[in-house]
């Protein structure tokens, strides 16, 4: 699982750094696009006006030329029938020929040659201009035959081709010019598709990449969150596995403890049973010896008389306090197997009024040996069993009341605070203390430490250990030898009900 | 007791020494009966419905009981005694043990159990509750069975 999971972090890194990556190739293809679309727009524009300048350019021109002919038309059709109409379309013509020449020459200031094409025009049209106004003036005055006569003079003639031809290759140059133009117009615009395609290409491919690198990780993802819940599942399993089995023994060994302590009960109830017949058997001896004494002394025998006065009693008296204490012994494990039996019933405990009423119920000792109780800080709250919390405290109290240095006024300080889910009290004494060697061994069963000058089995301890297991919770001690004894209850804050097994 | 036939003890406890100490205390309160001793529950069921001379057949009885039997548990004898087809339902059952769980005992008397003495080990305690029991024995009046006529 490990692997897959180092796995996974590389794919990420490997992700993060794809997509950044595409991500930036894909903007800036976009920008490209926009910069070549701009551009060529603007291209685009310029060569559009350029190309209408060029027809405005050669409608000019075009303008002149025909202005020009008709001109010419009205002169010679003046020349040849004199009617005064033909003059007018002459003269209205004529007035217009400059200042279309003027707009040739504004139009192509630009361009040299075709000024220098617009000059020689204009020279040409002044140098032809007075030939035909003078030819209209002489039919005008009368003289129509020098007129006609001027007209057949070449120079009129000469200089309407000659005009027509400048013209054309005015026009001509024009169209040079467009054809410039219109090819660079279809240059920008194939740039501009060209660039449109290639930042197309390059965005269409970015996001091909990344739907197949997202659904790639996509991929992986489910594949790892599978495998998480798998996981998770098999711990869930696991957990509950390892529960079972704990409880399981835990069953085990109380039904073990319940049937031992039943079936060594029966075989004690004989021993003691018979021990008793057989005291009172021997006290039926005892009156009969004294009778024996009283009647017939010389019956009497020492050996059978210390036998039974002192051998047999001192006997029934070791059986007799073996057997108490055996039986007590089993009593011992008899509680502590229905201990574990009780149902569990957390409650929420003020854990200062449970040490209130501890001290309290020990009043009569305390005040007696002259110890001083005291809860140091207020106590946090818990939520656990009240019955198995009283039982613990009370019996580490009670072993502080009994161990007391002797000497010494004795001193018994509570503490508890809160560290996280859990709640930590302390019962400090400055009694007897316990050898660091025997911190272990006093919460086992039957096993004491120092001297051994008070009564007890030594199951307070380890009935104290299995009820703070029941209630999830640690027991330890902290203690030195003569300098008092620290006892550390580690408990959850809230213990949750336990199901029925 | 009974006045035309004499009540049967039945003592069903498989632990000889319990058996005789019961059996002495019982003498010792004055109690003559005759006591029959069974030390597993297949005999003791055997006699208590079958036997010419048992309950079933043959007068009233009283039955002493221990739970720990080595063949079955004593509570399942309570319960086969205490069933309503069983001709001995009315017979007296004195459930006389070591076991003092309350769950155990709540279970023998929902089965139907007259009495439940836990043996105390301490002996003076176990003789007195058994000599009381031999005054007990001496004044209850034990039902006739239906069938036992002959």
């Amino acid at each position: 699982m490990r692997l897959s999971l180092k796995k996974m972090a590389v794919s990420e890194a490997w992700f993060n750094r794809l997509v950044i990556g595409a991500i930036t190739l894909g903007f800036l293809a976009l920008v490209a696009t926009s910069l070549a679309a701009y551009h060529s727009v603007r291209e685009n524009q310029f060569h559009s006006s350029q190309v209408n300048h060029t027809f405005r350019v050669e409608r000019a021109i075009a303008e002149f030329l025909s202005t020009m002919e008709r001109a010419e038309v009205g002169r010679r059709g003046y020349l040849l029938t004199g009617v005064a109409a033909h003059a007018k379309t002459f003269y209205d013509a004529r007035k217009r020929l400059f200042p279309a020449l003027a707009r040739i020459r504004d139009l192509t200031r630009d361009n040299p040659r075709q000024q220098a094409d617009v000059t020689r025009l204009i020279a040409l049209t002044r140098s032809d201009l007075p030939f035909m106004d003078q030819s209209v003036a002489l039919v005008q005055s009368g003289r129509r035959d020098e007129g006609v006569g001027l007209f057949r003079n070449s120079v009129g003639r000469r200089a309407i081709t000659v005009l027509r031809a400048q013209a054309t290759r005015m026009i001509n140059e024009e169209d040079r010019l467009l054809a410039i133009r219109g090819a660079a117009t279809v240059g920008s615009i194939r740039l501009f598709y060209v660039t449109f395609a290639v930042a197309g290409t390059i965005l269409m491919l970015v996001g091909v990449g990344s739907i197949w690198v997202i659904l790639g990780y996509t991929r992986i993802l489910t594949a790892s969150r599978d495998a998480l819940r798998l996981l998770n599942a098999d711990l869930e399993g696991a957990v509950r596995e390892r529960t079972a089995d704990l409880q399981r023994a835990n069953a085990e060994i109380q039904r073990f403890a319940y049937i031992v302590s039943h079936d060594l009960r029966s075989p004690l109830v004989n021993v003691m049973g018979f021990t008793s017949e057989l005291e009172g058997a021997a006290r039926r001896l005892h009156a009969m010896m004294d009778k024996v004494d009283a009647e017939a002394p010389h019956l009497a025998d020492k050996d059978a008389r210390t036998a039974l006065s002192e051998d047999l009693p001192e006997a029934i008296r070791f059986i007799r306090t073996s057997t108490e204490k055996m039986d007590r012994l089993i009593n011992a494990i008899l509680r502590l197997s229905r201990e574990g039996h009780r149902q569990i019933t957390p409650e929420k405990l003020d854990m200062n009024a449970v040490f209130g009423s501890i001290a309290d119920s020990h009043r009569h000792q305390l005040d007696e040996k002259e110890i001083d109780f005291s809860i140091v800080s207020k106590l946090p709250v818990v939520v656990s069993d009240r019955l198995a919390i009283e039982q613990i405290l009370g019996n580490i109290v009670e072993n502080a009341i009994k161990y007391m240095s002797p000497g010494r006024r004795g001193r018994i300080e509570i503490r508890g605070r809160i560290e996280g889910p859990r709640a930590i009290f302390e019962i400090a004494d400055n009694g007897r203390g316990v050898e660091s060697r025997d911190h272990d061994r006093i919460f086992d069963l039957f096993r004491r430490s120092g001297v051994q000058d008070q009564p007890g089995e030594g199951i307070g301890l380890a009935h104290t250990r299995a009820l703070a297991y029941r209630l999830g919770g640690t027991i330890s001690i902290d203690s030195e030898l003569g300098r008092g004894a620290t006892f550390r209850i580690n408990l959850p804050v809230t213990l949750v009900a336990e199901q029925e097994a | 007791m009974n006045n035309h036939k004499p009540v049967n003890i039945i003592m069903i406890e498989d632990d000889e020494g319990h058996a005789r100490l019961i059996e002495k205390n019982i003498r010792r309160a004055g109690i003559s009966n005759d006591i029959h001793h069974f030390r597993d529950g297949t005999s003791a069921l055997e006699y208590l419905h079958e036997a010419p001379d048992g309950p079933t057949h043959n007068g009233p009885a009283l039955i002493l009981l221990d739970l720990n039997l080595p063949d079955m548990s004593g509570t399942d004898i309570l319960s086969k005694i205490k069933a309503d087809a069983n001709p001995l339902k009315r017979t007296p059952v004195l459930v006389l043990t070591t076991t003092d769980d309350k769950i155990e005992i709540q279970r023998c008397y929902d089965l139907g159990c007259n009495v439940y003495i836990t043996k105390p080990v301490n002996y003076e305690s176990f003789a007195d509750a058994i000599r009381q029991l031999g005054l007990f024995l001496s004044v209850i009046q034990v039902p006739d069975l239906p069938e036992a006529n002959g």
